[in-house]
């Protein structure tokens, strides 16, 4: 498209000729060669495209389980990180337990209150209850304990990284394929590896977690150290600052909100990957959650999701409470209490912790109160069966969830996979070579083609064709469903208020919880997978929608107005222009979001790529698994790249 | 500006250790304060140490039992395992003194566990299923032993919903797949004309790919990918009427809730058994017999010399574990609870296991 556009569009000057060129025939001769090699070579991935990624895996595989419990790097290294990781945990779990309920809610209330005053005290407190109100006190304390411990490794490794990547635009290339590898790279494929390097419960798990939740810890740093002002730090080079000042005094202090964000999305990180922490042998609420999903009832998972809503909520809002958001605005109609100087707050707040810990030990306040516990498996057991009964067949004009799903498969998803599979190989690395031109240049068509040669490499050819064309599907059916419902929150404050707690629950919820129902919908196979991440997606993409039609600016809103402009106009030819770049941002995480899905989706019948990691849990398969999950990586290091690109290169026209 | 983003994390830092450092000295010695102390606790914990480090990490254990070292026990994800764990650890803390510590963890990071020491018995493993880790761990690395068998016998096969052999009493055998119209009733939209076949969790073993290329049957394999997603299947199509072919297997919880019948495959011969081993492709035989086994850490006999014997004589029948299965599933028991009942009610049982 944008080849076309620009052939037509450039003026007819002397330069044309030697622009044309270059962006016409060159790419042309580049795609017209991969087909011409690929035919000569033919239709199906050639048998010595081989990395031999399988059997290599399983080499390094086998050496660590031999060489565990001997080697230096087992007892030097791992050993005592893993020794550490579970001492830190024990002492917070400790910490938790002997403060019991009345002290842990307090303390909540306290640091909410110093963060974002009353509402912050009050929704982390009340949000902090809830868990134990739904009955899962101490799971709570577990798995708290456990994301406590992942989240200070990750802001301990992710703050300096952070640091690094903002600073030199070399360490932000290199360490952002790092970084995209750790957030795709299904954490099923490094599940045994780590296990046997860590040892089983604490470190496996808080490995795990670190992987999954750093990223953001680093993205977030970086990009907040990069928008600083380049005034402020003229103004501190001016008056002399040496680098390190610089950094300390002018830059962080500046990039304390990104940091905060980051902090926020570490959390939310380390939340989402609780049940598979679980798997490793950290009960917690993780642990409910999945002996709900063995006996396939839905209750007995929603009820522990809820009080990972509840419990991810609760951290959220102390961490990041309202001054964080709205700036020193709010700090002013702060009680004297959290206004006043730090080490005052922290030996009141210290003070009285201790002391209701006490009174709450000599009162006996071990238990949460069962008086206080509500039992909610029951009603939702009841609400999916009223569900499942009413919309699988039936519903009117649609026919229902499963006929929805037939013609899903078979008019949308096997089209769209037929094409993929069936095109040969070269024709798909071709045309990806095109797409990545046509967006952004050589560079990004290049990086295509090679990851797809890639995948071709590591013999997953026909799986990813089939995880891609179902990534495709769910990308589209997401936007088109983000799209209107971001336009409707980013105009109504009333629909954002109403729209935030879900869209919160849905990001933070297991999607282990409503696997079962939605395969009970919509029968075994990809749809259900599509559905499951479309839930998980689809946040994300909301909120960037909405935040972006937010940011346009005043000014040209009402200059379009005064100029008579309906409020149609308004918004399709003012509002989503100007938004655009957060539309193709939300678009793009989406994408990242639906790649770290592939796997949940295959353990509901979705098959493909995240099937193979599935079996690369299993100890005679791991380097199956690691094939599997390179390849994900390889596919979301595309969709990516070409969708950001989009983003941040406005098309010539 | 006061302090900054270091600042604040600086504080609420210092404010988390200070409290946890004015509890230590407000709560000294109140050791039977952890309101909770299953699971996660500390001094239990051997944790990552390997074999030879778990007996000083254990000896700071601060209710170390009159006899013996507390062990680990592994409880993976299915009734039955739960219940032998629980009955173990009865039996281990009344008559021979040693604390029990059970962990909930996946069956193929079990084995990893047993290996490092930080397990130190598993009480039920499916054969068919850890065949890799056995040769591994077992008779390679030597890290892990063999408990012995634990009695109950498992068989997998291929099942359908009853009413479907009601209705087509030719679908009682394979033969019956055969016949690409009654193969076709299992047909779905991912499977288009052939019938579909469907499987569980990838992680459990299979011929059905197999079987079916092998018997020439008009079937699609089909990966659920997890046991909720295969029994979520089962029930739908039962709720529907519709028919299903999937791999399932005894002793299942869900054989007591809904009616399966067993497909009738070919008899197992040592030729096909053989061509399981040399994992040629040539499987076209019915599913053999898994003797379900114990396992333990290489080190557990030095460790603790009667727990170590006590597991090796330990074993329940089918009907033992279906006993106490049913107090958890269908009484809604808690496992802990429904062990004790029973041991208190068979002492004859416990008996033998303890001379």
């Amino acid at each position: 498209m944008a080849i076309a556009a620009v052939a037509v569009g450039t003026p007819a000057v002397a330069s044309d000729r030697s622009v044309r060129w270059r962006r016409l025939v060159i790419p042309t001769v580049v795609v017209a060669t991969i087909c011409v090699v690929g035919a000569w070579i033919g239709d199906g991935v050639p048998t010595w495209l081989d990395a031999r990624v399988r059997p290599w895996s399983d080499e390094v595989y086998d050496w660590t389980v031999q060489n565990n419990g001997d080697h230096w790097l087992f007892t030097r290294v791992f050993e005592p990180i893993a020794d550490t990781l579970t001492a830190t945990n024990d002492a917070v779990l400790w910490a938790l337990r002997h403060l019991r309920w009345p002290g842990v809610l307090t303390l909540v209330a306290l640091i909410g209150w110093r963060t974002g005053g009353a509402r912050a005290a009050i929704v982390g407190m009340l949000a902090m209850a809830g868990c134990g109100v739904l009955g899962f006190w101490d799971e709570t304390m577990v798995t708290i304990a456990l994301m406590l411990v992942a989240v200070i490794v990750a802001l301990l490794i992710g703050i300096p990284l952070g640091i690094l990547a903002g600073r030199s635009d070399r360490a932000e290339r290199w360490l952002r394929g790092v970084l995209d590898t750790a957030q795709v790279m299904p954490a099923f494929v490094y599940f045994l590896p780590v296990v046997v390097a860590f040892g089983i419960r604490v470190p496996a798990a808080a490995i795990a977690t670190v992987v999954y939740a750093t990223p953001p810890a680093i993205r977030l740093t970086s990009h907040g150290l990069r928008s600083v002002p380049v005034v402020a730090t003229e103004v501190g080079n001016s008056f002399g600052c040496t680098s390190r000042q610089l950094l300390a005094k002018v830059q962080l202090p500046m990039a304390r909100r990104a940091m905060l964000l980051g902090l926020n999305q570490v959390i939310m990180m380390a939340f989402a990957i609780v049940v598979l922490a679980s798997m490793l042998g950290v009960a917690g609420l993780g642990g409910r959650v999945l002996s709900g999903l063995q006996r396939v009832q839905v209750g007995q998972a929603f009820a522990p999701g809820l009080a990972i809503v509840f419990a991810a909520v609760a951290l959220d809002r102390i961490t990041t409470g309202e001054r964080a958001k709205r700036g020193d605005r709010v700090r002013r109609r702060m009680p004297a209490f959290a206004r006043g100087r730090a080490h005052i707050a922290t030996i009141v707040t210290v003070g009285l912790v201790v002391a209701v810990a006490i009174i709450a030990a000599g009162a006996g306040a071990d238990d949460f109160p069962s008086a206080f516990t509500i039992d909610i498996t029951e009603p939702i057991n009841d609400a999916v069966r009223w569900v499942n009964d009413n919309f699988r067949t039936g519903v009117p004009v649609v026919g229902g969830t499963g006929s929805f799903s037939d013609f899903l498969t078979l008019h949308v998803l096997n089209p769209v996979r037929d094409l993929l599979v069936d095109s040969p190989w070269w024709a798909v690395v071709a045309a990806s070579f095109a797409i990545g031109w046509a967006s952004a240049g050589w560079r990004l068509a290049a990086l295509c083609g090679a990851c797809f040669v890639g995948i071709a490499a590591l013999r997953t050819w026909e799986l990813a064709m089939d995880t891609l064309s179902q990534v495709l599907v769910i990308i589209a059916v997401s936007v088109l469903l983000a799209v209107p419902i971001g336009i409707c929150v980013g105009r109504s404050n009333r629909a954002e208020r109403l729209l935030r707690p879900l869209l919160d629950a849905a990001q933070v919820m297991p999607a282990f919880v409503y696997l079962v129902p939605v395969i009970f919908l919509f029968n075994i196979g990809r749809v259900p997978g599509i559905v499951a991440s479309v839930i998980y997606a689809l946040p994300p993409c909301i909120r960037l929608v909405s935040l972006g039609l937010r940011q346009v600016p005043i000014a040209p809103r009402e200059a379009a107005i005064s100029f008579g402009a309906t409020p149609r106009q308004e918004l399709v030819k003012v509002q989503l222009p100007m938004a655009a770049r957060a539309i193709m941002l939300g678009i793009n995480q989406t994408i990242l979001m639906v790649l770290s899905m592939v796997v949940i989706a295959a353990l509901i019948g979705a098959g493909g790529l995240g099937l193979e990691t599935v079996y690369g849990l299993t100890k005679s398969e791991i380097g199956r698994g690691v094939a599997g999950g390179v390849s994900i990586v390889l596919l979301a290091v595309v969709l990516d790249r070409v969708t950001q690109s989009w983003g941040t290169h406005p098309r010539r026209t | 500006m006061n302090g900054g983003i270091m600042g604040t994390w600086r504080r609420q830092a210092a404010l988390l250790a200070a409290t946890g450092l004015l509890l230590g000295a407000t709560s000294c010695g109140d050791d039977d304060g952890d309101p909770a102390g299953d699971g996660t606790s500390a001094a239990t914990d051997p944790a990552a140490t390997g074999p030879a480090a778990t007996s000083e990490a254990e000896a700071t254990q601060g209710e170390a039992p009159a006899e013996g070292e507390g062990i680990t026990l592994a409880v993976n994800p299915w009734t039955g395992s739960a219940v032998n764990s629980h009955v173990a650890k009865v039996v281990l803390e009344s008559e021979l003194g040693t604390s029990v510590e059970l962990v909930d963890i996946d069956e193929n990071a079990t084995w990893p566990g047993l290996d490092a020491g930080d397990l130190d018995a598993v009480l039920e493993v499916w054969p068919s299923g850890h065949a890799e880790d056995y040769a591994t761990y077992v008779e390679e690395k030597g890290s892990v032993i063999d408990l012995g068998l634990l009695g109950p016998t498992a068989k997998i096969g291929w099942y359908v919903p009853t009413f479907v052999v009601e209705q087509h009493p030719e679908l009682a055998t394979w033969e019956g797949f055969k016949d690409p119209e009654l193969a076709g009733l299992f047909a779905t939209a991912e499977t288009g004309s052939d019938g579909q076949f469907l499987m569980g969790d990838p992680s459990y073993v299979s011929y059905d790919e197999q079987i079916i290329a092998n018997l020439d049957l008009p079937l699609q394999f089909v990966v659920a990918g997890s046991e909720a997603a295969l029994i979520t299947a089962i029930q739908q199509a039962v709720a529907d009427e519709t028919p299903v072919l999937l791999n399932f297997w005894q002793p299942h919880w869900l054989q007591s809730q809904v009616d399966l019948t067993e497909v009738d495959l070919p008899e197992v011969t040592d030729a096909c058994l053989e061509s399981a081993a040399a994992e040629d492709g040539s499987y076209e035989c019915d599913y053999p017999v898994d003797e379900l086994y114990k396992a333990a850490n290489a080190g557990l006999e030095e460790k603790n010399p009667s727990a170590f014997e006590f597991l090796q004589k330990f074993q329940l029948t089918i009907e033992q574990q279906n006993e106490i299965a049913a107090m958890v599933d269908a009484e809604k028991m808690e496992a802990a609870d429904a062990a004790a009942q029973w041991v208190e009610a068979n002492p004859d049982v416990v008996a033998a296991w303890l001379t």
